[in-house]
């Protein structure tokens, strides 16, 4: 296999990582040789590199990560629970929708994360707290994402399984559920992204430990390398949970890889 | 002749919501025998795919009286198979799951309904599809994956709602065949819709001319050629005469309205 085959082949990882990898060395380059800042309020790749390299033989950054992580897998498990029964209500009776949409669209669009401060007083700064925050961030794209690919089912397939003898149950099962599919496959990105920053700002007030906290912490102390440590290792996740996800809809879903149109 | 269908001054008025009503069916009244192979044609929107949703249970019409083997039509049922005109498969299922998709709704066990499914795909010209997905598939084979699962069941009347109208000719011509051999064999009642006079004339014991909308059974003619017809029997002048006669009485109805 030729060079030009093997570039065929991995075109996505490789400008995915050309983008990254230019980003980075532009700004090194730029801090080095254009710029020169005092270190004490910017930072540049390679010191963040050697932040890195400590933190990941440290202890902390895997004690903030544990913590972090917990909050977030109960509130976006309880997030996906709630809000896509819900969504799927909501979709299929018109009622529900009517009750309860101007309630989830105010809720939805307002700055929930104003709420923040209130929900850490009620729910506390640990586990609770934060898990509560995480779950109203991320369940609004489930709820709405559900609703709208339930409103959206085929009449015709409906009308299929209804002449074959289905029920209402069948109907939900058969086609309805399958076809919600690629709307909650794009809520559940959206809600990951919302989640995450459910965590950030939920340990950025009062908490003391957890990674947004770290990141707060080192902000404070002006340790900047270490602060973009924190960062850097969200968004890898970030990364990582999204293309956990495609490659989940694609083993869960064969049938979608016909429908993309590149 | 023994009646299957019996469908008597069967009217139906859709009403949207913000819209004026549409009549689409008014006093049709048309008679189907045990066996026979009865083709609609009529305008478009006369209320042709109206008239089989009611025969397949999904619409109940506002007046009149619909049976089947004397019973009155009150919901779907085993006995009625449709094949749908945008071939309507579940495109998360593959082949064989999508032909499965009546047996299981009937609750068959799984084993036998996949060795029932598999002999109808295999029917269908599609060994080897089994586990595609659909958008895997041409037009054609879409259409016999639409074309077996109606059949799995066995029903006693095949509706089909314009099933070849998005094929190519030759394609067209060969599921034509298909679907006569298969009906020779089956002896099942078929109503069958169409656009083209030429699939009518050719597949059809008897072919009714619908009128413009509200419809009616405007004109039923018998067509008397012999079975089994082929291809060369298109070229006969008795089908172009028959051809003819149902261009007539569908015109007026075109040029009318
Ligand atoms: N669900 C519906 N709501 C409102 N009007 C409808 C509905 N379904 C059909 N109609 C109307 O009823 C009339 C008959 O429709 P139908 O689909 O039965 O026509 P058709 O004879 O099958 O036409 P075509 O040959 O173009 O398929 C049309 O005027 C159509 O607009
Ligand atoms: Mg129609």
């Amino acid at each position: 296999m030729g060079l030009k085959e093997k570039y065929h082949e991995y075109h996505r990882p490789i400008l995915g990582m050309a983008s990254v990898i230019g980003l980075i060395l532009l700004w090194e380059l730029t801090l080095t040789y254009l710029i020169p800042v005092d270190p004490f309020f910017f930072t540049k790749p390679s010191l963040i590199g050697t932040a890195f390299r400590e933190q990941l033989f440290g202890e902390r950054l895997w004690r903030d990560l544990a913590i972090s992580s917990r909050a977030f897998i109960w509130g976006f498990s309880l997030s996906v629970i709630v809000g896509i029964p819900l969504g799927a209500v909501m979709g299929w009776r018109r009622r529900v929708e009517y009750t309860l949409d101007p309630l989830l669209t105010a809720l939805y669009a307002s700055p929930l994360v104003a709420l923040a401060p209130l929900l850490i007083i009620f729910f506390g700064v640990g586990l609770l707290g934060k898990a509560v925050l995480v779950f109203l961030l991320a369940v609004f794209p489930f709820i709405f994402n559900t609703s709208a690919g339930v409103k959206s089912a085929d009449p015709l397939l409906i009308n299929v399984v209804r002449s074959f003898g289905g029920k209402e149950l069948d109907l939900y099962l058969k086609v309805i559920l399958p076809g919600t599919f690629p709307y909650i496959v794009a809520g559940t990105r959206l809600a990951i992204g919302r989640g995450l920053v459910g965590i950030i700002v939920g340990e950025f007030y009062a908490a003391s430990e957890g990674i947004g906290f770290a990141i707060q912490n080192y902000g404070d102390t002006y340790r900047l390398p270490d602060m973009f440590v924190g960062i850097i290792v969200l968004s890898a996740i970030a990364v990582a949970l999204t293309e956990l996800l495609r490659k989940a809809e694609l083993m869960v879903a064969p049938w979608r890889a016909g429908e993309e149109i590149r | 002749m023994v009646p299957c269908i019996q469908a008597r001054d069967i009217s139906l008025t859709f009403k949207p919501k913000n819209r004026d009503p549409v009549t689409a069916l008014k006093e049709l009244t048309l008679d189907v025998a045990k066996g026979e192979f009865v083709s609609l044609v009529g305008p478009s929107g006369c209320g042709k795919s109206t008239f089989l949703n009611v025969l397949l249970g999904l619409l109940k019409p506002d007046g009149g009286e619909i049976r089947l083997n004397g019973k009155q039509i009150t919901g779907p049922g085993q006995e009625r198979a449709m094949v749908f005109q945008e071939f309507g498969l579940l495109p998360w299922r593959t082949v064989l799951a999508n032909v499965e998709l009546g047996l299981e709704l009937k609750g068959v066990q799984a084993s036998v309904r996949r060795e029932r499914a598999m002999e109808l795909i295999k029917m269908a010209g599609l060994a080897g599809f089994a586990s595609h997905y659909p958008h895997e598939l041409s037009g054609g084979m879409k259409q016999r994956v639409g074309l077996a699962r109606a059949l799995v069941t066995d029903p006693e009347v095949l509706l089909m709602d314009e099933p070849f109208a998005a094929l190519d000719a030759q394609t067209r011509d060969l599921m034509q065949l298909e679907l006569l051999q298969i009906w020779d064999r089956t002896k099942k009642t078929v109503v069958f819709v169409t656009h083209s006079i030429e699939e009518a004339a050719y597949l059809s014991d008897r072919v009714i001319v619908i009128s413009a909308r509200p419809g009616r059974a405007k004109d039923v003619m018998k067509i008397a050629l012999p079975r089994p017809r082929d291809y060369e029997m298109r070229l006969s002048a008795e089908f172009n005469d028959i051809k003819a006669r149902i261009w007539a009485s569908l015109k007026e109805e075109l040029v009318t309205k």
